[in-house]
């Protein structure tokens, strides 16, 4: 079990942080070109799960998986979206996003009065801060699994 | 903790404003700003100097001033106390605070070194001002070596 890469973007479509700790294969296209990608796919989704949907939506989008890997998502009020991808046998980690904005993002950046908002996150605490709390994750093993 | 978040918000904004007008961006503009904010800091340390001591007669002298400073002050304004107080008992003292509250945020080692003085200097005035309205003339300085880190240098003044 373990975590691949995570992405961070803000309301805007700004990739504000990116980070990878196993991940095997690259895309194959520039970084920019790979968050825009990301980032219109995770909007068509939303709107195409949101107008699909048969019940009425509570939390909308929330992963997606294929016989390789596990996307999951998370998107607050203010348009910021924590995307993380892990391997298959990780359950649903919204808590863990959830953390990863309030106590990592919020407490970071936001109130870092020397990282603009809506730029890419300089701060090297923010980095070493998501790192080491990915790593202690339970789902997370320094072997790729 | 929303009120501490509500003082660091105000504060971030308050240097941001105050380094975003001087149309002069060299040394001299920088002062202006500096001073400025120190002053800010002064009225508000004045305020609270009158505000916060619970008991009148608790300051006997200097140096337990310095602790009601360190103690006291410190847990109103950034909810926890100073870490050290060293004094050369001849009218100078250096607080130091290891993880102060304004500059946890930023990092924690030397990124954003150059930036971190501004952040400090609303906080020297703060001393100042609390020092003055308890009747001691004084000059306050900071310095930071590796943040969160910080030393607030108190130099007494003789009349």
């Amino acid at each position: 079990m373990t975590v691949h890469n995570l992405y961070l973007f803000d309301r805007n479509g700004m990739c504000l942080h990116y980070s990878e700790w196993h991940r095997k294969k690259q895309a194959g296209i520039p970084k920019e070109e790979e968050y825009k990608l990301m980032y219109g796919m995770l909007f068509s989704i939303r709107s195409f799960v949101s107008k699909m949907s048969p019940l009425d939506m509570k939390d909308g989008f929330l992963a997606f998986q294929t016989s390789r890997y596990k996307l999951h998502y998370y998107e607050t009020p203010t348009g910021i979206k924590v995307v993380m991808n892990t391997d298959l046998g990780v359950g649903p980690i919204r808590d863990v996003l959830h953390h990863i904005y309030s106590a990592l993002y919020v407490e970071l950046v936001v109130k870092n009065p020397l990282c603009p908002l809506g730029q890419t996150v300089q701060s090297e605490l923010f980095r070493s801060r998501l790192d080491s709390y990915v790593r202690s994750l339970p789902f997370f093993s320094a072997r790729a699994g | 903790m929303a009120d501490a978040a509500l003082f660091e918000f105000l504060h971030t904004e308050m240097v941001a404003e105050l380094w975003a007008h001087h149309s002069d961006p060299g040394p001299g503009g920088q002062k202006m700003s500096l001073c400025v904010l120190e002053g800010m800091g002064f009225r508000v340390g004045q305020a609270l100097g009158e505000r916060l001591p619970q008991e009148t007669l608790a300051f006997r002298e200097e140096l337990d001033v310095l602790k009601f400073l360190c103690k006291d002050l410190w847990v109103a304004v950034f909810q926890k106390q100073m870490d050290s107080l060293r004094t050369n008992h001849q009218g100078t003292y250096v607080l130091q605070d290891n993880s102060f509250p304004l500059l946890i945020r930023m990092a924690s080692g030397l990124q954003y070194l150059e930036e971190a003085p501004k952040f400090l200097t609303f906080t020297c005035g703060l001393l100042r001002g609390t020092l003055s309205t308890l009747g001691i003339k004084s000059l306050v300085t900071a310095s930071v070596a590796s943040l969160p880190t910080c030393k607030f240098q108190v130099v007494i003044q003789k009349t």
